[in-house]
């Protein structure tokens, strides 16, 4: 009972058996993916050598380029949207006094959080189908704007987390020097928050280039995402070409991430 | 930045128009053969834009919901008789489809679709037995293989996780009719299945890998996954339950609110010429229903034994269907028992 430095769960019984299991389920299957993508191969589970034939077939497949080049447009612009709201809002939840209704409106914001995925789907299923039979549009901007939605609080929370850990002296004090409302912001509150802003772009950005359920539901006539492209590949024989998309999709979201992570890590 | 704003304009514009010549199928995932689909736009001029769905009841609520900008849709022949319920198919008029006569005959009046009248034959498929011939060498064509196994192939049995298949299998194997509610033959297929589930091993998709690797002996199984076995490991054999195994089809329809009509009939004429029919087998690795199209089939497939079902074999065949509720309420209570 000696111990100096109290509770420490990492000295309990059984952790690191249990820790590294953990990382073995977590890590294992997506390692195995990223090795058998380089399979020479057609089998995504006997090793034949090593092979870069399936990321030439996928580079050169033309569904695998539109569904790409879809996704990353789609990303880039349900981040933009998403991000601008998210500081709107961040700025108004906490640069102003405690409000009634302050934890609904924050609720209401993180609500594609708590909402399960499919249901969002198939209420917006329901929605834009009725607008699609209204109006004879049936572009991208079903997708942007159901991405858009979904990616708000992802980019909010770390926006709002910025914001809150920011010193507020320096507004009250550009304040106290006749500075306009807009100009405490422009030149104090958005320089200092621009971390916060591009950690929240990004995550939005790798959580539309992820999305399945939404998409499927809300996509029209030649919209397939990658990720949507790559869940109808799965009910035929499966080629360590999805291996190799998927390892590609996998890079671009650790890029993202790890961007975020050291974003939102200076000047702490 | 500009480049991809305009890349994002030209996707929205194609989107909209829905100008001439164009045509929006939606279909299962890597489904449609390429090569056929560049010699449809060749001969015709028509635009052709594929979609993929997962599911059939992905397919079911986007179609149903509306708005969805598809002409033709590839569901399954146990959907095909919801989606004529909903309303949401064409009728198709054999006279404007000369290719309509090509369906061979007994893809014709099927249970779904009698007289074809709203779907023509995409791809169809089998449910069968695989079994690795160098653990067991008797006879492949029965399923005994699975509900009575042999002593070498034990504890080394797949049993994929399809219901309605596995359910209909045992059913006709201990005599009984497609989708009966007999509950005599249902408390035997009960005993059966209870009885014979201590010697499988698993139950579970993708096993493919595994069969070519003989950690798998024998197993229910699609005739289509068996060749590809078969592809890795000549060991791998397809049988055909002689007292019944199911037959899938994937049936292509036109839909009820299609915005391309005329180009969507063009297109079904077009599946149902026995040399077009021959590409969709050859890209998706299944028989298509189209009378005369085996001479156009690769070499390979005109001869796997997966894909042509032996004469004497034919007549076990049924056509899988969907069962009344009342009906699918006992199989599922025989099903969740088996999978405790």
């Amino acid at each position: 009972m000696a111990n100096s430095s109290g509770f420490d769960i990492r000295k309990q019984w059984g952790f690191t058996p249990i820790a590294i299991l953990c990382f073995v389920l977590l890590y294992l299957p997506v390692i195995l993916l990223v090795i058998y993508s380089f399979n020479a191969g057609t089998s995504v589970a006997i090793w034949e050598g090593f092979s870069l034939q399936w990321y030439r077939s996928a580079w050169a497949n033309e569904q695998v380029q539109e569904a790409t080049l879809r996704s990353l447009v789609l990303a880039l612009w349900a981040s933009l949207i998403a991000t601008s709201c998210a500081v709107l809002a961040a700025l108004a939840t906490t640069r102003v006094r405690s409000f009634k209704g302050y934890s609904t409106v924050f609720a209401a914001i993180n609500q594609p959080l708590m909402v399960p995925e499919i249901v969002t789907a198939v209420a917006l299923l329901i929605l834009f189908a009725g607008i699609k039979v209204q109006t004879g549009y049936t572009g991208l901007g079903y997708l942007v704007v159901a991405h858009s939605a979904f990616c708000i609080p992802f980019a909010y929370l770390p926006i709002r987390a910025r914001l809150q850990g920011m010193d507020l002296t320096l507004e009250q004090a550009a304040s106290d020097l006749y500075a306009t409302p807009y100009q405490v912001f422009r030149r104090i509150t958005l320089p200092q928050l621009w971390p916060g802003i591009l950690a929240g772009a990004m995550l939005a950005f790798v959580i539309s280039l992820d999305d399945v359920v939404i998409t499927e539901f809300v996509k029209s006539a030649g919209q397939d995402t990658l990720p949507t492209y790559m869940l109808g590949q799965l009910r035929r024989a499966v080629t360590p070409e999805v291996n190799a998309i998927s390892t590609v999709l996998l890079a671009i979201s650790i890029t993202m991430v790890i961007a975020f992570f050291f974003l939102s890590r200076t000047k702490k | 930045m500009k480049r991809i704003l305009t890349t994002t304009a030209l996707i929205a514009v194609a989107g909209a128009a829905l100008a001439e010549g164009e045509l929006n199928i939606y279909n299962w995932g890597n489904y449609t053969s390429p090569e056929m689909i560049e010699k449809f736009e060749a001969e015709t001029g028509i635009k052709v834009t594929i979609t993929d769905y997962d599911s059939n009841d992905t397919a079911l609520a986007k179609i149903k919901a509306g708005g969805h900008g598809y002409d033709i849709v590839v569901p399954s022949g146990t959907y095909i008789p919801i989606f004529v319920g909903e309303g949401l198919l064409m009728e198709l008029d054999p006279a404007e489809l000369p290719n309509h006569a090509n369906i061979d005959p007994q893809w014709v009046d099927v249970k779904f679709d009698p007289g074809r009248k709203y779907s023509v034959p995409w791809q169809w498929g089998t449910v069968g037995v695989t079994v690795n011939t160098a653990i067991y060498g008797g006879d492949i064509n029965t399923a005994d293989v699975i509900f009575n196994p042999p002593e070498e192939l034990v504890g080394k049995i797949n049993v994929v996780p399809e219901m309605n298949d596995v359910m209909g299998m045992a059913i006709h194997y201990v005599g009984g009719e497609t989708c009966t509610g007999d509950k005599e033959v249902l408390k035997k297929v009960r005993d059966v299945l209870v009885e014979a589930k201590p010697k499988w091993l698993s139950m579970d998709y993708g096993m493919i890998e595994k069969y070519a690797k003989g950690d798998m002996a024998a197993g229910v199984n699609w005739n289509g996954a068996s060749m590809r076995a078969r592809d890795q490991n000549a060991d791998i054999a397809f049988g055909y339950p002689q007292t019944g195994y199911p037959v899938w089809m994937d049936n292509a329809a036109i839909l009820s609110d299609a915005g391309n009509v005329d180009n969507a009939k063009t297109f079904i004429n077009f599946i149902m010429d026995p040399e077009n029919a021959a590409m969709l087998s050859a890209f998706a690795k299944y028989a298509n229903g189209i009378a005369g199209s085996e001479e156009f089939m690769p070499d390979v497939m005109k001869t796997a034994p997966e894909i042509v079902v032996p004469e004497e074999l034919k007549s076990a065949a049924y056509i899988a269907e969907t069962c009344p509720p009342e009906v699918s309420k006992i199989y599922t209570q025989i099903w969740t028992e088996l999978q405790k």
